[in-house]
């Protein structure tokens, strides 16, 4: 497995843009970020969580990988995705950031991610960013909004670096559009206000939510016309091509990009999912990552799958440190950012949804270690987590409860 | 609507007086009610010791309390039972009360299927635009409610979007070019080339073949050349001509091949764009399809019969696809400018507010007010004045009306206009706007008076597929026919277009039924069924040859016939090796009896033979005794514990095959759980609450037969719910029963159904 250097010059020209109308962004201030990281197979995990509760140590070589920030660590194991019945397939692995899975019902799918983009995605480039490598599969989507739709997320590192950092060659198209889009905007609200004025009450109030959605996109368009019109962010990085399909390569540069994406301010909240479909291979390791994830308990086959683990959670150890060593206003990003590592899965080899692994990286964790949260619903770590973000919250998914996530 | 106020004026002159009724309904309150639904206990969270009038402002609380009182459900029977006499006054009351606020109807906005039919009909073009607009989310009842119509920014910016792609392609400034791509085996590829290596497909000669091993993998796309597995992909937005030379090996039926949308190498995210039945020695098809810049093609064997098994020890010998030749023909183009360019832009050069107007009236058939249209003549204006040419200002003009709540939205006045009234008839018929006709006959009055001639007219014609498509597929519940199982392991014979027919039957049943004028009893029980080959095979009927529905009639003794027998609906309410007593029940209550029941909000509903199957019965029967249980169930599980002798995909059984799933072999190579099946007895016989036993298929339909008038008014109150867009209320009682009343002369056709519905004179009210 050939490891690259990371980042070919560290030199990021940071163009930090003042918004008079969306909030500002100075030197002295210290926003905060969320990074999420989701493995849709999971982690083989007697070699990742501790049996016992408390500290961490050494003793597991997966979880040994990520020995630079125990002290910032904390780890839940044995959590639940409920409303998953067995049978199912990959296909709950899509409610894994909700919490939650009824492919029926669009209430109560916001994704974490999303819903901590909602509370602090404001006054940046893009609200969040969600990058998945390799193909957009029926149950890759994981990031849901608000109205339960899915967030695109995008499936190529150099359409999120040219989303990010290149000059847009149909910019003056675009630019077009939006000034029209708001013209066409302004004109319908027009027509609104005016159809309302003949309305009964009930009708009123119906249309009163066409005229609330108008306004909400006209806000949107606007800040894409805002940033429309600044340049983008400068960096010194070169993207590998990707002729050969390779885990490490993918999750490597994924990684840089959203630390690239943090570290620019170009969004506060990026959530990254692994590749894990076939089609990936490793130079050296014979058959996929898919297929060696279930395993069956093969000597052989675990061998090779924790090479691929301890690669990917290599990858994301030197993210970590990558954070710490970067300043962006007056702190470090890693002191401005949230982690979170969980997976979609308990184990892709018998495809549970019953014992999912969370770990939480965030420089004010007061006591690390491992926790055993059986049968606990994922929803508490989640609503502890959008509460550092947004403390008012007192509800997500199913929670029953909020987990203190820095205590 | 004179009847109607006389039917009340009368009810109103038996009663003493409105003043005196109230203070019966009070006392009646006080005496039977308010001990549970008063100041110390709220029992169902209802309170009925609220002065009268804050209570009769209350409609649904009214609506509820009726019901109960009606059904015997409350009082409850432990408790001392009011006179029959004071009851029924007490109903009356409530009934006039209820009839006399007349059911809200809110503002309306196009469905998705609405929007694109309308767009369809408008512009000629056929696309489907569920990739550009969300789906629309109904609870309970149709799409078509006002109700449950959201609007959400997503929406809106989805609306702009969608309009801006459609101006765009209606409105092309230049002419494309047509040209012709020809792929043959050279270009073909199959599942051979996946990472993981394997797959059945393979090249033979001048043919590639299509096994369909691994149903979901197997598919057969085309590269740009000969050396590259780089995809042909559509250079730009038109209608393609897809001219296909493949034929069947091995087979002595019909074949079915779908046509996909999507990365052949990466299966998994196909959309099935259209399913092509190939008849017995076809040697191939030629069909026309709307496609985008982007879009890449993968043809699918979905007949095939190939379990999905590795192929590497054993060879295939079935039923295979061949494929010969693709040719692919595009855009096509009839006549320049289109039909649909000369309609937007009648004369080269339009003033702003004359372009505007003629654009109006072109999609809604409704002006603007001065008022409303002022920003969007603005638009024209400005563009103009800026050099925009002609057919530019007609997209961005165009973009925006599109977006306007003016097109989006289905206003409607307490008395419907001539046009609005035809918007509803078409709406409802077509799923689509009127055509000219139409408005003619509106604006002529004819449609108030005699609107028999256009509701024949339309009827005949190919759009009303759409009413039939979109009303089976909402009321019947047939999309969900294929979201679960069965699970292979457990149902090995059940091939995907077994359970594809399956889904079509019921659709199937009501467009032979409408368009023979046969009587709407044969949704209870019939003489005949709707079948193809594979359902005609699955039933064990006579031999019927092809993928098309014709009418067979039943061989004595069979117990097939009529919804509850159909294979979809015993499907649709099972799960992958399970029935669902509950879910069957309670599908017919809300589907044939059009009573509104909702799941308890934390119940999670308990499978029978999954987990044994006498205390399942047990638990069952014993949470009917639980009051808050038994008032839906008493009623729910008799209906469905009498189809336990039909398995999860429909079929007859006469035991249970019990079901448990083997913990896998910690130390074994798959983590595929085998199964165990165990046989286990039925008892399916059950009392339902007019204490009528149920106990098999036979007992259940005579059951519904004698309810005959319950349920066909169930059925005529659906069919009005989606003509009128809300959903009914006790207020819309006699209405149901005049329209009952109609079609009982005519043996309640389904299609005298549908005349009535149009000739009541509700039909004209919000």
């Amino acid at each position: 497995m050939t490891r690259r250097a990371f980042l070919k010059g560290t030199g990021v020209a940071l163009l930090l843009p003042c918004m008079e109308s969306l909030g500002q962004v100075s030197d002295s201030d210290s926003p905060r970020r969320l990074l999420t990281i989701v493995n849709h197979l999971s982690f083989y995990q007697p070699k990742l969580i501790p049996r016992e509760d408390g500290m961490l140590d050494q003793t597991l070589p997966l979880l040994s990988e990520l020995s630079d920030h125990f002290k910032h660590l904390k780890i839940f194991s044995g959590l639940d995705n409920p409303a998953v019945q067995n049978g199912f397939g990959h296909t709950p692995c899509v409610g894994i950031l909700s919490g939650y899975f009824n492919k029926l019902h669009r209430r109560n799918r916001i994704s974490i991610d999303q819903a901590v983009a909602d509370a602090i995605g404001g006054s940046t480039r893009f609200k969040s960013l969600v990058f998945q490598a390799g193909e957009n599969l029926n149950f890759s989507q994981i990031s849901w909004d608000k109205h339960g739709l899915p967030v695109r997320q995008i499936d190529s590192p150099r359409k999120i670096f040219n989303l990010l950092f290149e000059i847009d060659e149909k910019e003056k198209l675009q630019q077009q559009i939006l000034a029209e889009n708001r013209s066409i905007l302004d004109a319908v609200l027009a027509q609104a206000s005016s159809m309302e004025k003949r309305l009964n009450a009930t009708d009123r109030s119906k249309l009163d939510e066409f005229l609330t959605s108008v306004r909400e996109v006209e806000q949107s368009v606007k800040r894409r016309a805002y940033w429309a019109d600044r340049p983008k962010p400068e960096v010194d990085y070169d993207l590998e091509g990707f002729d050969r399909k390779s885990v490490d390569d993918y999750v490597g540069t994924l990684l840089d990009l959203a630390v690239l994406a943090l570290e620019t301010d170009s969004t506060r909240a990026v959530t990254v999912q692994i590749p894990f479909w076939e089609g990936f291979k490793e130079p050296g390791i014979s058959g996929n990552y898919h297929d060696l994830s279930h395993h069956g308990q093969k000597p052989e086959k675990i061998k090779k799958l924790l090479m691929l683990e301890h690669g990917i959670l290599n990858r994301i150890n030197n993210t970590l440190n990558r954070m710490k060593s970067k300043t962006v206003g007056s702190r470090t990003l890693f002191q401005q950012t949230t982690t979170l590592l969980t997976a979609s899965m308990g184990s892709a080899n018998s495809h549970n949804f019953d014992d999912l692994p969370a770990l939480l990286f965030d420089e004010r964790i007061k006591t690390p270690g491992h926790w055993q949260k059986k049968d606990v619903p994922m929803s508490n770590l989640y609503l502890g987590l959008l509460q550092l973000f947004s403390p008012e919250q007192d509800h997500f998914g199913e929670s029953t409860g909020a987990f203190e996530v820095l205590s | 609507m004179t009847r109607l106020i006389c039917a009340l004026l009368l009810i109103g002159g038996i009663l003493t007086s409105p003043l005196a009724a109230d203070h019966q309904l009070k006392e009646f309150f006080a005496t039977h009610c308010i001990r549970c639904h008063g100041k110390e206990e709220q029992n169902g969270a209802v309170r009925l010791d609220k002065p009268v009038d804050a209570l009769l402002k209350d409609v649904e609380l009214l609506e509820r309390v009726a019901n109960v009182l009606e059904s015997g459900e409350m009082p409850p029977k432990e408790e001392e039972q009011p006179q029959a006499d004071l009851l029924s006054g007490v109903l009356e009351t409530l009934q006039v009360r209820l009839t006399a606020i007349r059911p809200t109807n809110p503002l309306k906005r196009l469905t998705r299927s609405e929007y694109t039919n309308t767009i369809r009909d408008l512009f000629g073009l056929d696309f489907d635009f569920s990739g550009l607009l969300p789906p629309d989310h109904v609870e309970q009842g149709f799409d078509k409610f006002g109700e449950a119509h959201l609007m959400s920014p997503h929406q809106v910016m989805s609306y702009l979007t969608t309009a801006r792609f459609i101006a765009e392609r209606v409105l092309p400034d230049v002419k494309p070019r047509t040209r012709t791509w020809e792929f043959d085996v050279r270009h073909f590829h199959g599942s051979k080339n996946f990472a993981t290596g394997g797959g059945g497909d393979y090249r033979d000669g001048d043919d590639y073949v299509l096994t369909g091993f691994r149903p979901y993998r197997s598919n057969l796309h085309f590269s740009v050349d000969t050396q590259s597995h780089d995809q042909f992909t559509i250079p730009e937005f038109g209608l393609y001509r897809l001219e296909v030379m493949a034929h069947s090996e091995k087979s002595k039926e019909g074949e079915v091949v779908g046509i996909n949308l999507g990365d052949g190498r990466h299966p998994t995210s196909f959309q099935l764009l259209r399913r092509i039945p190939m008849p017995y020695g076809s040697d191939g098809f030629s069909t026309e399809l709307t496609l985008s810049a982007g879009d890449q093609l993968a043809f699918t064997y979905d007949s095939a019969r190939v379990p999905g098994r590795s192929l590497a020890a054993k060879p295939h010998t079935g039923p295979a696809m061949r494929f010969t030749k693709v040719k692919i023909t595009g855009p096509l183009i009839d006549q320049w400018p289109t039909a649909a360019m000369q309609s937007i832009l009648p004369k080269a050069e339009m003033r702003p507010a004359e372009l505007v107007d003629h654009l109006t009236l072109f999609l809604t058939h409704r002006q603007m007010t001065p008022e409303e249209r002022r920003g969007i003549v603005e638009i024209a204006r400005e563009q103009l004045k800026a050099g925009t040419s002609m057919a530019g200002t007609a997209r961005i003009v165009l973009t925006t009306l599109l977006t306007s709540p003016h097109f989006i939205y289905k206003a409607e006045s307490p008395e419907l206009t001539a046009v609005e009234r035809a918007y509803r008839l078409s709406y409802f018929l077509w799923n689509s706007a009127p055509d000219t006709e139409l408005f003619n006959a509106a604006k002529s009055g004819s449609l108030v008076t005699a609107p028999r001639a256009q509701v024949e007219r339309m009827l005949n014609d190919t759009r009303s597929s759409r009413f039939i498509d979109d009303f089976t597929r909402q009321w019947l519940q047939l999309e969900k026919v294929d979201d679960f199982g069965p699970d292979v392991r457990a149902y090995k014979n059940v091939r995907r277009m077994t359970v594809d027919s399956m889904a079509r039957e019921g659709r199937e049943l009501f467009r032979h039924m409408l368009g023979n004028s046969l009587s709407m009893e044969n949704f209870i029980d019939s003489e005949f069924v709707m079948v193809n080959d594979r359902l005609a095979r699955f039933y064990g009927l006579p031999e019927v040859k092809g993928d098309g529905f014709v009418p067979v009639n039943l061989p004595a003794g069979s117990e097939r016939g009529g919804l509850v027998a159909q294979a979809g609906f015993l499907k649709l309410t099972s799960t992958d090796f399970a029935t669902s007593p509950i879910h069957r029940g309670a599908w017919i209550l809300k589907n044939l009896y059009n009573e509104r029941i909702a799941p308890p909000a934390d119940v999670s509903i308990i499978e029978p033979d999954i987990r044994g199957t006498t205390t399942i019965r047990e638990a069952i029967l014993k949470h009917q005794q639980l009051e808050s249980c038994g008032r839906c169930h008493s009623k729910i599980d008799p209906l469905g514990f009498a189809l336990e002798y039909y398995d999860p995909v429909g079929r007859k059984r006469s035991e249970y095959r019990h079901v448990q799933e083997l913990p896998v072999d910690p130390d074994g190579t798959s983590f595929t759980k085998k199964l165990e099946f165990e046989l286990r007895p039925i008892d399916a016989a059950m009392t339902l609450a007019n204490g009528r036993e149920v106990r098999d298929m036979l007992t259940l339909k005579a059951a519904l037969i004698a309810d005959r008038e319950l349920i066909l008014k169930g059925i005529i109150g659906k069919l009005i719910s989606y003509a009128h867009g809300r959903e009914l209320t006790r207020a819309d009682r006699s209405h149901v029963d005049e329209i009952f009343a109609a079609i009982e002369p005519k043996e309640f056709s389904l299609r005298e159904a549908v005349h009535a519905i149009v000739g009541h004179a509700a039909f004209g009210l919000r």
